[in-house]
């Protein structure tokens, strides 16, 4: 939670900088989908989280842009047996998954004729994942951050001068680690571009 | 004022999150666990007989806890045991073991034993005076034994332990006991005997549920 905190506080901060330049404040509801190792330890879809992306315009149709975010991940596993060699557990386990992105990188704005206006994405950083299991009175935890990298396209609705709705799909990427596997998801992502600066 | 109106959602994300946490257990029965391991080098199918004693010792933290004087530990009581020890009788036959008496030669004996933990959370420290007398730094511990601060919270969680011992193996002047089966129940130790004895049961019957190599 904490760093978490300190991501937005910075983000928060960092904005002020901005504040002379064009450029663009994203705000988004992401509903979440495990791939890989993720959707094998839970593969119920996340309707928990956030993405919040600050962008600077460097050049036409190119915005400079960073982006953190957060997911969370839960399933109930009901009441089985989990065995290795000759030792059997068995009870209802708890699973939580929660992942943070922290990533810097760019969007292309696309060039279009209506309101609809098309945008591609490609980021790189960090995933902060945090993967608990309850079972019993115990909790099993282990975290890890791992390299990630973002692609991502989407579709702003440009009705007047101000903010848009946005829609747009990401796929976080995440490489192995030591202590785990990449914990990849995509989202769907819906909300609202603010501009500034213009 | 595009700029101060995403200041505000940064503010208002950062009270959405703290409000974002799933579910977990709901039920007490949510945190039961049964764990068996046993001896992949014992013949279960080729032992027949088993011995059981008629009461469920309660471990304490003491070394050896003879309150009585009377060289027996302390025991749980006759109504709790009969609930572990007749569903535990009932599993056995239920899988073709035939109980005797201990003096009647059984290939095994079972022994059940519980424990129950009371986990108490709470802080206090020396530290909290030190404004008022000078020289208390934290970390100091009581020098008299005083009143203990009331506790903020707790919780009891108690474990059933059941081990099966080969009763052939005991050899002479080995002082060790080979355990060829042992099951484990863990859970919260609330509510009372109506809602533990039931819960205590089912565990049991997991237990037997998950050791398939014990039926003959």
């Amino acid at each position: 939670m904490k760093k978490i905190f300190f991501l937005l506080v910075t983000a928060l901060c960092m904005q002020g900088a901005f504040a002379q330049e064009h450029g663009i404040f994203i705000i988004s509801y992401p509903i979440a989908f495990p791939a890989g190792n993720l959707s094998d330890y839970i593969s119920n879809t996340s309707f928990r989280g956030i993405n919040l992306e600050f962008g600077k315009e460097v050049k036409p149709n190119l915005i400079a842009e960073i982006e953190t975010g957060w997911n969370v991940f839960y399933q109930e596993q009901p009441d089985q047996v989990y065995t290795e060699g000759t030792a059997s557990i068995s009870g209802k386990q708890f699973r939580y998954t929660n992942s943070v992105p922290i990533l810097a990188g760019a969007k292309w704005i696309l060039k279009s004729k209506n309101n609809l206006v098309p945008y591609a994405g490609l980021g790189l950083g960090t995933m902060y994942s945090d993967r608990s299991t309850d079972f019993g009175l115990y909790r099993i935890s282990t975290d890890a951050w791992q390299f990630c990298l973002r692609p991502e396209l989407g579709i702003t609705f440009k009705s007047r001068a101000g903010p848009s709705a946005m829609l747009g799909v990401k796929y976080y990427a995440s490489f192995n680690s030591s202590d785990l596997d990449g914990q990849s998801f995509f989202t769907v992502n819906i909300g609202v571009v603010f501009p500034y600066g213009l | 004022m595009a700029i101060k109106l995403s200041r505000l959602l940064v503010i208002l994300s950062l009270v959405l999150i703290s409000g974002c946490y799933p579910n977990g257990a709901e039920f007490i029965d949510d945190i039961d666990l049964v764990y068996t391991n046993y001896s992949n080098q014992f013949g279960f199918s080729s032992k027949q007989t088993y011995a059981i004693p008629d009461s469920v010792i309660k471990i304490t933290g003491d070394i050896f806890n003879d309150p009585d004087g009377d060289h027996k530990p302390s025991f749980l009581s006759a109504s709790s045991a009969a609930v572990i020890l007749d569903r535990i009788n009932q599993n056995m036959l239920d899988y073709g073991w035939q109980r005797v008496s201990k003096n009647a030669n059984p290939d095994v004996i079972l022994l059940v034993s519980s424990v129950t933990t009371t986990n108490i959370y709470y802080y206090y420290d020396w530290w909290y005076w030190g404004w008022y007398y000078p020289g208390f730094y934290p970390g100091w511990g009581w020098y008299y034994p005083g009143y203990y601060p009331p506790y903020v919270t707790g919780y009891r969680s108690g474990s059933v332990l059941v081990q099966m011992v080969d009763a052939k193996a005991v050899a002479a002047g080995v002082e060790s006991v080979p355990v060829v089966w042992t099951c484990i129940l863990n859970g919260l130790a609330e509510g009372g005997t109506s809602s533990i004895a039931p819960r205590v049961q089912t565990g049991i019957d997991k237990a037997f549920a998950q050791s398939p190599y014990l039926k003959h």
